[in-house]
């Protein structure tokens, strides 16, 4: 079987629309950045009792779908599941365009980010025992290796693609492990100790990156006329409830060993403490129990829109599962001395919604969407248009090939 | 090499927070505005924490000034990626505040909440005293430490360093032959500020210096020993 795939032609209003007001809101992020440069961390909702915001949110986030995405393109390109290769090059493209926003979140939630090439100075300028230096080789390395894959998946040269698939696929694992690793090894964050925490991140990398990619493919074949196979939507569905099951497994077996243990008073702070709405509600609620209902529900696992729905709602509520990470973690106060520590330095930590902040949260968001959708236009990421192609794949990695592609839309 | 150590004796801590002044003023910190305080975000190097056991009438409330532990085996040196978080060979925990990207990671690693990041950029700029000399006559070229990062800029972590540019300075006039002696004519701000000489600075490696005869001769706790941070600041108990 022989795929064929095209780009968009991206010249109808609505991609114009889409791609402007994507570009304002990015431009908007960008000058919140440059706000909080100029300006300092003052501007975020951070402070030295809960020091990462919602940059390093967003950040995990991001590698999360991003790793997960990779590692379900593997299914076309390492294990030959041929029924996945309409969405498999798309899944290739959103991860690099997830890692790179990933990337992008790190260096705007230094306090320098002009020094942020110091993070790429392996062995050199770094220290290597550190969890964030492990993970700049991860990172780095990560974008490199999904780029070269992609690019051998747009040559059509299968002979090359599946043994770099199979390099992409176990560096994507280990970059997420590395991520949930950076939380897992601080032995001071008792909300964070955990070595479950890097398998954990694995888990709900693939989760997210599933439904995103569920998402992202019924709206894109969708939205450019092309036909969608619901048997894919099916059989990701019972993919994306088994993955959810296991992140619960994960999960429960972190918060149970936490609270077994008598020093239990971060675990239920976590769970019944400020911010355990976040917890309960976004992470377990719309994160796990709502999609996970849907998807086992007789009547509503047969309809593509309650899949969808199900899909939307683990990709939020893998959000606040991350929020519900970092926040907590780091707002339990530190018990310096036996007792209670009085006054400021014994006090919860709270972390205000700042306008900038928010404004470059969803700024990074809207660029990633710009890169996406100029990715559709530029590179032949999608099947064709019409069930029966009547052309031989544009023999590719000249990605500006789309001029002579027969319209899409 | 000597390992610079301090003693706090929390019987004769009266909780006055000259200590806490004291470094603020030596080390240039910025005070912080009543705003910048309720959010916490100002500056600390160091402070005071009142700890509370039971309830009235059967309450004991504890002082315990806290600078930085200065660990034997900090938490914080691991996890800083660009090197800009190290450990002298005499002990001290420094930061280069040239090297820091400000990824806050070490605050985050800190079990004693002694690290603060620059949040914004401050009116006092410089990290020493104006009326010193810039460079304390070290040598800056093979020198690595905060100086010669000439200002303090917002965006990276700043934290309470024994003051070694005392110390240094000390062990340059005993080169030059001066007769004094580091814990005794040569002391951190704090220390030298403390009224009810409670706290005692000295070499923890010398066992006629000052803090280790203190040690010898009575009970000591060192906060949060469960982390393996083995900290060089001890408290006698009340």
């Amino acid at each position: 079987m022989e795929a064929t795939y095209t780009s968009i032609e991206g010249k109808s209003r609505q991609y114009y629309l889409a791609l402007g007001v994507l570009g304002a809101i990015a431009v908007a992020g960008l000058a919140s950045f440059a706000v909080s440069y100029l300006q300092g961390h003052q501007v975020f909702g951070s402070s030295n009792v809960i020091p990462w915001g919602l940059p390093i949110v967003i950040a995990i986030y991001l590698i999360g779908l991003s790793a997960g995405s990779l590692i379900l393109s593997s299914l076309t390109y390492v294990f030959g599941q041929e029924k996945y290769k309409p969405i498999a090059r798309v899944a290739v493209f959103l991860a690099i365009v997830l890692i790179f926003g990933a990337m992008v979140a790190i260096a705007v939630d230094l306090g320098r980010p002009e020094k942020a090439w110091r993070l790429f100075m392996f062995f050199y300028l770094n220290n290597m025992t550190s969890m964030f230096a492990l993970n700049g080789i991860l990172y780095g390395g990560y974008f490199v290796i999904s780029l070269t894959y992609l690019g051998t998946i747009l040559a059509n040269k299968p002979k090359l693609t599946r043994p770099i698939g199979i390099f992409a696929v176990c560096w994507a694992a280990l970059v997420h492990m590395g991520t949930g690793a950076i939380f897992g090894f601080i032995a001071t964050r008792e909300i964070f100790f955990s070595p479950v925490k890097p398998f954990e991140f694995l888990a709900a990398a693939m989760v997210s990156g599933l439904a995103l990619l569920i998402i992202a493919v019924y709206a894109t074949l969708r939205l450019n006329g092309r036909s969608v196979s619901y048997e894919i939507i099916y059989s990701l569905r019972r993919l994306l409830a088994m993955l959810i099951v296991l992140l619960l497994l994960l999960v429960t077996v972190d918060k149970l060993t936490h609270i077994y243990s008598p020093s239990r008073d971060a675990a239920m702070f976590l769970l019944t403490g400020r911010y355990s709405s976040l917890f309960w509600s976004g992470q377990i609620g719309l994160g796990y129990i709502i999609p996970l209902i849907i998807l086992v529900h007789p009547r509503t696992s047969k309809s593509i829109t309650w899949i969808l729905v199900a899909a939307a709602s683990v990709v939020v509520g893998i959000f606040f599962e991350r929020l519900a990470l970092v926040l907590p973690g780091l707002a339990y106060p530190l018990h310096y001395y036996p007792g209670h520590v009085e006054g400021v330095w014994g006090q919860v930590g709270s972390f205000p919604i700042m306008p900038v902040e928010v404004v470059l949260s969803v700024g990074m968001f809207a660029f990633l969407g710009v890169l996406y959708f100029l990715g559709l236009k530029f590179m032949d990421l999608l099947p064709p248009p019409e069930p029966k192609p009547t052309r031989e794949p544009q023999p590719a990695g000249e990605p500006a090939a789309n001029e002579a592609v027969p319209s899409g839309e | 090499m000597a390992k610079w150590g301090m003693v706090i004796d929390l019987d004769k801590c009266t909780g006055c927070q000259a200590c806490t002044i004291a470094c603020k003023s030596e080390n240039n910190v910025p005070f912080g505005s009543p705003e910048e305080q309720e959010r916490r975000i100002d500056l600390f190097w160091h402070k005071v924490i009142a700890v509370s056991n039971g309830e009235y009438p059967g309450v004991n409330v504890e002082l315990i000034p806290m600078p930085c532990m200065q660990c034997d085996h900090p938490s914080c040196v691991p996890v800083c990626p660009a090197k800009a978080t190290y450990q002298r060979e005499d002990g001290i925990v420094m930061q280069n505040f040239r090297r820091c990207i400000g990824c806050k990671y070490c605050i985050v690693a800190c079990p004693y909440g002694a690290r603060s990041f620059n949040y914004q950029e401050q009116e006092d700029r410089e990290y020493l005293r104006p009326d010193l000399p810039r460079d304390f006559g070290l040598d800056t070229k093979s020198y690595i430490g905060p100086w010669p990062f000439p200002h303090r800029t917002h965006g990276v972590v700043e934290k309470c360093t024994f003051c070694f540019h005392r110390i240094d300075q000390g062990l340059k006039r005993i080169e030059a032959g001066e007769d004094i002696k580091i814990g005794v004519d040569v002391v951190p701000a704090c220390v030298e500020a403390c009224p009810s000489g409670a706290r005692v600075f000295g070499d923890l490696d010398d066992p006629t210096s000052n803090v280790s005869q203190l040690l010898a001769s009575r009970d000591f706790i060192r906060l949060r020993p469960e982390f393996g941070t083995e900290p060089k600041v001890f408290y006698l108990p009340q």
